[in-house]
């Protein structure tokens, strides 16, 4: 299973691709693939601040609700409304065309323990 | 998980990448290689899906008053059959609620077959075998030694017919037969639980293996739990312990049609005549989102800002593009009021309609 090496990861199979001040979030190819064929994604409003840990989103697949945590703190500041016809994008793509959400990183530390490509790996083999 | 009982193609389903969940008492597949999507397609789209579905129960009635006592025990009209045909029927309690909901088959006037939902075994047979009693039949629960596969899709015919030594063709909606089938004999109806043409196939587990070995080898597209429900909700099937349950009666479940109240005594008519005169404490609808989400069991449903009812069944529907449900509503507001539903806090708005919420291609 690929995992890449330029993201960090959470321990809830969250990635989190940081560029200077922006943040990417989006679901591990390994959380896609235990949840099976995702058919709607909830996304949060642009402008929303949003702390580390928080339920920012909600991924629904055929059987599963499952909600999806933030990997860092920001301010929303734009969502894949891709998904909103093509869920199934998070299935397909789960680290390119189906990233959930962007964030305006805030300077507040409450950051939750991430993981980079070989520690995630690792994790994942525990 | 050790008390848990396996059917004889458990194996056939872990090694076709299987993912084996407790179900009414089995080990069952839930989806194949965790594509519940792709199985739905294969069923309603043009090719034929496989299942098993041996966790159901079986029972042989025989004997002079096989016909006296199935018009007792069953709400539906169990005269009005021909040899060689099902119908689609209830096991009510005194209190005119549902025991099961099950299905008829007809073989003689003086045995037929019913088929039991697997969670409702033991109590339908031990109800069953108490009201035998009183007649001259004999209940015989055949379910641990037959085998049920349901065939489902446009190619199901084409499928099947490579291993029945009949002819399928002859075989109407709700009708069966009785031959050979693979290496023995066993009973095929065209009948179904997903709204497209298909069959169900009564066979010894003996020939289990084989007969599912030789569907798949024509094409047959093995389908989990997960793709199964989607099917049936899609078409507003009702499921024990979700639409129907020992807490509803005929009236309330939108079933009065497989009730018939001018038959003669049944057990439950009593109760139900007098809910009818009543009148229903809720009553089931059906409704699709117009807003975005999924509505699922429980989720509450609200009329004008007031609760009315929950969902029973509920699921993405990818032919009816969004959400659809089937809910439990005040009787005022099967018709009447705008109604929502309410998704992790918020009301989602809702319309009513019909089910089911896709094309039926059942052949009738």
């Amino acid at each position: 299973m690929s995992v890449p090496a330029d993201l960090r990861f959470t321990k809830e199979h969250e990635w989190v691709r940081i560029e200077g001040d922006t943040a990417t979030f989006g679901i591990s190819d390994h959380a896609q693939e235990a949840l099976g064929d995702i058919v709607f994604v909830e996304l949060p409003e642009v402008g929303r601040s949003i702390d580390a840990g928080e339920a920012y989103g909600v991924v629904e697949s055929v059987k599963a609700v499952s909600d999806v945590y933030a990997p860092v703190a920001g301010e929303v500041i734009e969502i894949n409304e891709a998904l909103e016809s093509e869920a199934d994008l998070v299935n397909s793509d789960a680290y390119g065309a189906g990233w959930i959400i962007k964030v305006k990183i805030s300077d507040n530390n409450a950051e939750t323990e991430l993981m980079n490509a070989d520690e995630y790996t690792t994790f994942l083999e525990e | 998980m050790s008390d848990l009982l396996k059917t004889p193609l458990f194996d056939a389903h872990v090694a076709a990448g299987g993912k084996i969940v407790p179900f009414a008492g089995y080990e069952l597949p839930v989806q194949y290689s965790n594509r519940a999507l792709k199985e739905y397609t294969a069923v309603r789209e043009g090719a034929a899906g496989i299942f098993d579905i041996t966790h159901m129960g079986q029972v042989r009635v025989e004997g002079v008053d096989a016909l006296k006592f199935l018009q007792y025990v069953t709400t539906n009209d169990v005269s009005k059959l021909v040899d060689g045909q099902v119908q689609y029927s209830a096991l009510l309690n005194e209190q005119g609620t549902f025991i099961d909901d099950i299905t008829t088959y007809k073989i003689n006037d003086e045995a037929y077959y019913l088929c039991i939902n697997a969670a409702n075994r033991h109590k339908d047979v031990a109800h069953l075998l108490k009201e035998a009693a009183n007649f001259d039949v004999t209940v015989t629960d055949e379910s641990d030694e037959t085998t049920l596969l349901a065939l489902q899709g446009a190619k199901a015919q084409a499928a099947l017919q490579t291993i029945v030594g009949f002819d399928l063709e002859a075989i109407g909606y709700y009708k069966f037969a009785r031959g050979q089938i693979s290496s023995a004999g066993g009973i095929v109806s065209r009948t179904g639980y997903t709204g497209e043409d298909g069959f169900e196939i009564y066979i010894p587990n003996s020939i289990a293996v084989d007969v599912w070995n030789a569907l798949v080898e024509q094409g047959a597209v093995p389908i989990g739990l997960a793709a199964r429900d989607m099917l049936r909700t899609e078409m507003g099937y009702a499921l024990y312990g979700h639409e129907i349950s020992d807490a509803v009666t005929p009236v309330e479940a939108k079933l009065m049609w497989i009730t018939k109240m001018d038959k003669g005594d049944f057990i439950g008519k009593q109760a139900v005549e007098t809910r009818k005169a009543e009148g229903a404490q809720k009553r089931l609808i059906a409704l699709k989102l117009t807003g975005r989400g999924i509505p699922r069991e429980h989720y509450k449903v609200f009329v004008d800002g007031v609760e009315s009812g929950e969902v029973t069944s509920g699921m993405h529907s990818p032919l009816a593009g969004g959400g659809v449900a089937v809910a439990y509503v005040k009787p005022e507001h099967v018709t009447e009021g705008s109604l929502t539903v309410e998704i992790r806090g918020k009301q989602i708005e809702a319309e009513r309609t019909k089910t089911p919420f896709v094309r039926s291609n059942v052949r009738r």
